[in-house]
């Protein structure tokens, strides 16, 4: 009698937990990169979320940015992506276009919740005429300038290319008189080829030369405007050597180093430079200012574009839950989620209207000057191919450029025209 | 039955054998000639299509010729090295020999990723231990960059595999010494040899079998090595220290062309086991000697 109780208890067990799977929708979202207080942050969220909306249970991994594209391509394209994912708006073409991502517009909420974002922060996420995510971060890349060394040299930071150049050349010195150079004027981060690309566009973008033609069909970027852009950094590197030597094998964590120890003056970085200096040297002052723009276009400091890159939430094509991810990401990505951004230092900006304009928003350090830089900031063209394109041709041709292998006329009309190619798909 | 026993017990060893290594060498075989690309899916044949990227790709030959330099160079140091230290361990001090043998062996053991990540930060230009000596010496300014040059880089990394590579040929050298007969060295002696002809003349003609596997084992591995050259430099700067299975990963992992990383990861199989085949020739030639 009693083995037949303990056999009906057992059995009701195994039908109950049945039933509860079946009604319990689980969602995969895979976050990438990210300080420890923005893992922290989402979850919490997250359990928020789960206990609002009964039945969804969310699986949290976190995994490294570094390899981001390799995972969501070996994932997405065997079809066992996560559910959510947080990602570059500008994989939104490459992904997008291939049909990694579900088209978020197809949602009858989403005029509603489109008008929550700094429209051209939302436009990020488009690729022709589906938007593929929420924006999550907001990333402007600027002139971050070691104030201590500034100011010891008594110089402020550089609004113009002249000034730059200059500063950076009084800012590199021997230091303690053994007659070897151990301060440098400027760091570039060499040995991360698209990591490269986004600090070196920001000089063309300010000189006013574009990327790609509107209609995404002609390259650009050797137009003489970016030429100049690719020859100032070459005559730092080449005439003043007052980058780094060995600038071409570093990678975010050497340059941190290198800020920290006062070695190096300044470097093209986003929101997340102050939390990486002030985990290494905590209190260590920064000044955050646009990145220069040539003499002739001082008039245009204040609206020139720098480049725009963005963090977004994606829902994949192939999830099961299509409502319950739009739920999950909205729940992620409101107003009130957003204000986290605002009154955390989590490494990035605030993306909805709501959040920016807060008057909170304006205490926060350097947010107005990233606010700012957003407003005119242009990001990548939404070609497939411009990532790669970055990574894999304008990076080695920019940097032979550098170094002096090429002149930067000839670096940049090869790599516009292997670029074309690839857009034209003949490589 | 009786006569199906053997391959039956065989039977799971043979499958497992097969789904490790052939299927997925038949598969890489199948994909080099499809287009197979994550960005643009849905490709179909393409004959030989992605071996001619492949050799059309000036990338290719720049890793090709920096791989034969990698291994070819990278090992030779390495035996000279070890045939070096194993000299000086074949002269028997007791115990401090053994001692001496456990120290040397030590980059043998250490994870190839551990070990690139130690040199990247010996050889770092502001915060390195070796632009320290070097410039306290007065031979290198302060701040020299190794992996941030692009004429230095590959020496860097060949000289990393030379460290890693030595103690396996030490090791080998020692044995090698060790079983070469007395009476050799005591004739030679007797004949008045001086010890610069007996090491020309006795030693390094007994080494020969042994010093050919471990070339010939060394470009192996070398061709084959990710780890290093990948943590040490990822191929940069400006693909001056690109070895040929790091541009695999490129093709396929970065550029997600499936297709020609397939083409070329077998073109790097068909020389290795074309090296493969010269050294089991070597092993049989040696065994009967």
């Amino acid at each position: 009698m009693k083995r037949l109780l303990v056999g009906a208890a057992l059995l009701a067990l195994l039908g109950l937990s049945c039933g509860r799977k079946e009604d319990t929708v689980e969602l995969r979202d895979w976050n990438f990169g990210g300080k420890p207080r923005l893992i922290e942050w989402l979850r919490h969220r997250v359990e928020a979320f789960e206990q609002t909306h009964r039945g969804i249970r969310v699986v949290q991994s976190q995994k490294s940015w570094n390899m981001i594209r390799e995972l969501l391509y070996a994932d997405f394209s065997v079809g066992t992506g996560p559910d959510v994912v947080n990602v570059h708006a500008n994989y939104a073409a490459e992904f997008g276009g291939a049909g990694y991502y579900y088209p978020i517009n197809t949602f009858p909420d989403f005029q509603d919740v489109r008008k929550w974002y700094v429209p051209h922060l939302l436009e990020s996420t488009r690729y022709r005429e589906n938007y593929y995510g929420l924006p999550s971060s907001g990333i402007a890349f600027v002139l971050i300038c070691n104030k201590e060394l500034f100011d010891r040299e008594g110089i402020s930071p550089p609004r113009t290319w002249s000034e730059f150049r200059e500063a950076a050349r009084r800012l590199t010195k021997d230091t303690d008189g053994d007659g070897t150079v151990d301060q440098y004027g400027l760091v570039l981060l060499g040995g991360d080829k698209g990591g490269f690309a986004y600090r070196l566009v920001p000089f063309l973008l300010k000189a006013g030369a574009d990327i790609m033609s509107d209609d995404l069909k002609t390259i650009r970027f050797n137009s003489p405007e970016a030429v100049s852009a690719v020859k100032l950094i070459a005559d730092m590197y080449q005439v003043d050597h007052s980058i780094t030597p060995g600038f071409l094998a570093y990678t975010l964590t050497e340059i941190n180093d290198l800020f920290c120890s006062n070695k190096v003056a300044m470097s093209i970085e986003g929101p997340w430079f102050r939390g990486m200096v002030d985990d290494k040297s905590p209190g260590k002052k920064i000044y955050t200012v646009p990145v220069p723009v040539p003499d002739e276009r001082i008039a245009a400091y204040d609206t020139a574009s720098t480049l725009q890159d963005m963090v977004m939430y994606a829902i994949n094509a192939r999830t099961k839950y299509p409502e319950q991810a739009w739920a999950l990401i909205k729940f992620l990505r409101n107003e009130e989620a957003d204000m986290a951004w605002i009154r955390e230092d989590l490494g990035a900006v605030a993306t909805t209207r709501y959040a920016l304009g807060s008057p909170e928003a304006g205490a926060l350090p350097d947010l107005p000057i990233y606010i700012h830089e957003l407003e005119h900031a242009k990001p990548w063209p939404a070609h497939p191919s411009m990532i790669a394109i970055a990574s894999d041709v304008f990076t080695p041709y920019t940097q032979k450029a550098i170094v002096g292998e090429l002149s930067p006329r000839e670096a940049m009309d090869q790599a516009a025209h292997e670029a074309q190619e690839m857009i034209e798909g003949k490589r | 039955m009786r006569r199906y026993t053997p391959y039956m017990l065989l039977a799971p060893a043979l499958l497992f054998t097969m789904f490790i290594l052939v299927y997925p060498v038949a598969q890489n075989l199948v994909n080099s000639f499809r287009d197979v690309n994550l960005v643009r899916p849905g490709g179909g044949w393409t004959g030989l299509l992605n071996y001619r990227h492949v050799f059309g790709d000036a990338v290719f030959w720049l890793a090709f010729r920096n791989t034969a330099l990698y291994a070819v160079i990278g090992t030779s140091l390495a035996l000279l090295i070890g045939l070096g230290l194993a000299l000086v361990l074949d002269v028997n001090t007791g115990k401090m020999s053994s001692v001496a043998a456990g120290l040397y062996s030590i980059p043998w053991v250490v994870s190839p990723v551990v070990a690139g990540f130690a040199w990247k930060w010996l050889l770092n230009d502001h915060f390195g231990i070796l632009n320290y000596w070097l410039s306290s010496a007065g031979i290198v300014r302060n701040g020299t960059s190794w992996l941030g040059n692009p004429h230095t880089a590959l020496a860097c990394v060949m000289i990393a595999r030379a460290w890693q590579f030595y103690p396996f040929a030490m090791v080998m050298f020692l044995a090698g010494l060790q079983s070469i007969p007395a009476e050799q060295y005591e004739a030679a002696s007797v004949d008045g040899a001086t010890a610069l002809r007996k090491f020309f003349h006795i030693t390094i003609p007994n080494l020969r079998p042994v010093s050919s596997v471990l070339l010939l084992l060394g470009v192996i591995w070398s061709f084959n090595d990710f780890n290093m050259v990948f943590v040490m430099t990822r191929g940069g700067p400006i693909n001056a220290s690109m070895v040929l299975p790091v541009l695999v990963r490129e093709f396929s992992f970065v550029h997600f062309d499936l297709g020609k990383g397939s083409a070329l990861s077998i073109l790097i199989f068909t020389l290795l086991v074309t090296l493969s085949f010269l050294y089991l020739r070597v092993l049989a030639r040696r065994e009967r000697a």
